[in-house]
């Protein structure tokens, strides 16, 4: 995937603003072009509260501000699947950085955003099971070559 | 211009926590292979029987009773894989003249020999235990003349020898059956999305002609509406809680009633079953106030009482009443968010067994994880996540975030 020309932060305000009305835009900073919002979400069963920061500096970190996340010690996808560290305060992480499938260029509001919904759902079903169904890699595994995706 | 309002029901799957009870109710539920089996074992009973010189040209009618007439048989009390089905022989002829016990031993003669596991008199009825965990009652009845179509009279002998207690119990099935029915008509969106989604899950090809005329009310569907789902999960929690329990439990036809009586077209299914329950739990919550055990009679029959062998006591049903108020406040929760998901695989693992709610969780899982993968997934603009279904209804639709279309992408990140 291309990289394309980036988005201001006030793009991605607007974008952010039609797509998802349940999200709030905090700390807003022109110099900087960076943002948070927080909002909440219902992918599937329980409700949770996120927040997304945004800034030119790094890509797009999101944490479940509630309910706390639950482990799973002993799961073979680790205590937590797909996520950054620290352990104590976990980032989401939502794509693979070595494909190319997010830059500055994408509005978080049509990746980010429901690429952590897609996370919140998977991790339920992980919760419920103790299988990870969503599909990815952990940082050191293997990569595999790409299968090709049925039409919808 | 004013559009009537449309009855086609709601698609339990739209929605997690119905879509979770659907898939609950679908692995209870008698698999489309052993439905089809049904009609052909019904069918070679009667002509068995009819071959016989005792039975030729004596049986008047050979139907479905309880929850074979009202399509919601689920697996028998504690088990997962096997079913108990009911059929009325109403007998005419010489058998009017008959005591009760003597009917069933003439009925039990008839069948000595028939191709089946064993068979076995029992005080109402005579049960054909088939190898694969199918058990058929035949029920001998005589119709009561001058009342209406069907009510009968079902023979109660204990056996072995004849007793004072014999008797003949009055009782209308085919009646209540009908007036079930008449209750709870077809939702057609919910049936065409259950009957995709089994026949997606089964392997089935189009469906079998020949099963349709066989099947009570002459449509393919094997689920029709959202109050007889909802009554597969209201008995289905009653068989765990009453799981390794001594006793008589609270009937299967007096839930049958409630759920008649509580049927409203187009609700959600989990909105349902906290209907019918309340509707349970408030006439017995009555009965106790009155110093009185429930009282639940045969709607087009008040002589064939339905809990004329439970409950006991006041403090029997309330205690099924207690039951029920722990399950509507946990739908409660589950309906309106406030369980995480742990908790609710936990919840549900504890009221309908730990096998079909690993199974339900296990498929979901799979189908989500299918979805999102390959990128098939929707979004509400309140950030909900929905998953595609054959039957996807309007009101669904209306609610999607027209501004984002699902992407593919790869979670990646560490195992911590």
């Amino acid at each position: 995937m291309s990289v394309g020309v980036p988005l201001s932060v006030d793009e991605q305000i607007v974008r952010m603003k039609t797509a998802w009305p349940t999200f709030a835009v905090h700390n807003v900073s022109r110099p900087d072009q960076s943002a948070r919002w927080t909002g909440t979400c219902t992918p599937q069963f329980a409700r949770y509260r996120l927040e997304v920061r945004y800034s030119f500096r790094e890509f797009p970190r999101v944490r479940i501000l509630s309910p706390a996340l639950i482990r799973l010690p002993e799961n073979v996808e680790g205590q937590l699947p797909h996520v950054y560290p620290p352990a104590d305060d976990p980032t989401l992480c939502l794509f693979d950085p070595t494909a190319n499938q997010w830059d500055w260029s994408m509005p978080i509001a049509d990746t980010i955003i429901p690429w952590s919904l897609d996370w919140l759902a998977c991790y339920e079903f992980w919760l419920m099971t103790g299988t990870w169904t969503g599909g990815g890699r952990h940082a050191g595994d293997r990569i595999e070559p790409t299968q090709p995706k049925d039409e919808p | 211009m004013t559009i009537p309002p449309t009855f086609d029901g709601l698609n339990p799957f739209d929605d997690p926590v119905d879509r979770m009870l659907a898939e609950i109710a679908l692995s209870l539920q008698l698999p489309p292979s052993l439905r089809r089996q049904v009609d052909g074992r019904y069918e070679a009973v009667r002509t068995r029987l009819e071959s016989t010189d005792a039975f030729a040209g004596a049986i008047e009618h050979f139907y479905p009773q309880g929850s074979m007439a009202i399509d919601a048989t689920i697996s028998t009390r504690g088990t997962d894989d096997e079913y108990d089905l009911d059929i009325v022989s109403q007998l005419g002829g010489r058998f009017r003249q008959m005591q009760p016990l003597a009917i069933l031993l003439e009925l039990e003669a008839a069948l000595k020999d028939y191709p089946v596991q064993s068979i076995r008199r029992q005080t109402r009825c005579v049960t054909l235990n088939y190898a694969d965990n199918m058990h058929l009652d035949i029920t001998p009845a005589l119709r009561a003349y001058g009342t209406l179509d069907r009510e009968s009279f079902i023979t109660h002998a204990k056996g072995p020898a004849q007793s004072v207690d014999d008797r003949f119990v009055d009782m209308n099935a085919y009646g209540f059956a009908r007036w079930y029915q008449g209750q709870t008509p077809i939702e057609r969106r919910l049936a065409k999305a259950f009957d995709e989604h089994w026949r997606s899950l089964d392997g089935l090809l189009a469906k079998d002609a020949a099963e349709v005329d066989e099947i009570p009310d002459a449509t393919h569907f094997l689920v029709k509406n959202t109050a007889t789902l909802a009554l597969q999960l209201i008995k289905r929690a009653r068989n765990i809680a009453y799981e390794g329990m001594a006793g008589r439990i609270p009937p299967s036809v007096m839930l049958s009633y409630y759920a008649g009586l509580a049927a409203q077209p187009n609700m959600r299914l989990t909105d349902m079953v906290i209907r019918i329950t309340a509707w349970i739990v408030r006439d017995i919550a009555q009965a106790s106030l009155n110093r009185q055990t429930l009282h639940v009679a045969n709607p087009v029959n008040s002589d064939d009482v339905f809990t004329d062998r439970w409950p006991e006591s006041i403090a029997q049903q309330d205690a099924y009443a207690s039951h029920l108020k722990v399950m509507i406040k946990g739908l409660e929760e589950m309906r309106d968010h406030k369980l995480s998901a742990d908790a609710i695989g936990e919840w549900l693992r504890k009221h309908f067994g730990d096998r079909v709610v690993t199974k339900a969780a296990d498929r979901m899982g799979r189908n989500i994880g299918e979805t999102i993968q390959n990128a098939r997934q929707r979004y509400t603009r309140t950030g909900g996540l929905l998953i595609p279904t054959k039957g996807v209804g309007v009101a669904a639709a209306a609610a999607l975030n027209p501004a984002v279309t699902a992407r593919a992408h790869t979670f990646f990140g560490k195992k911590i």
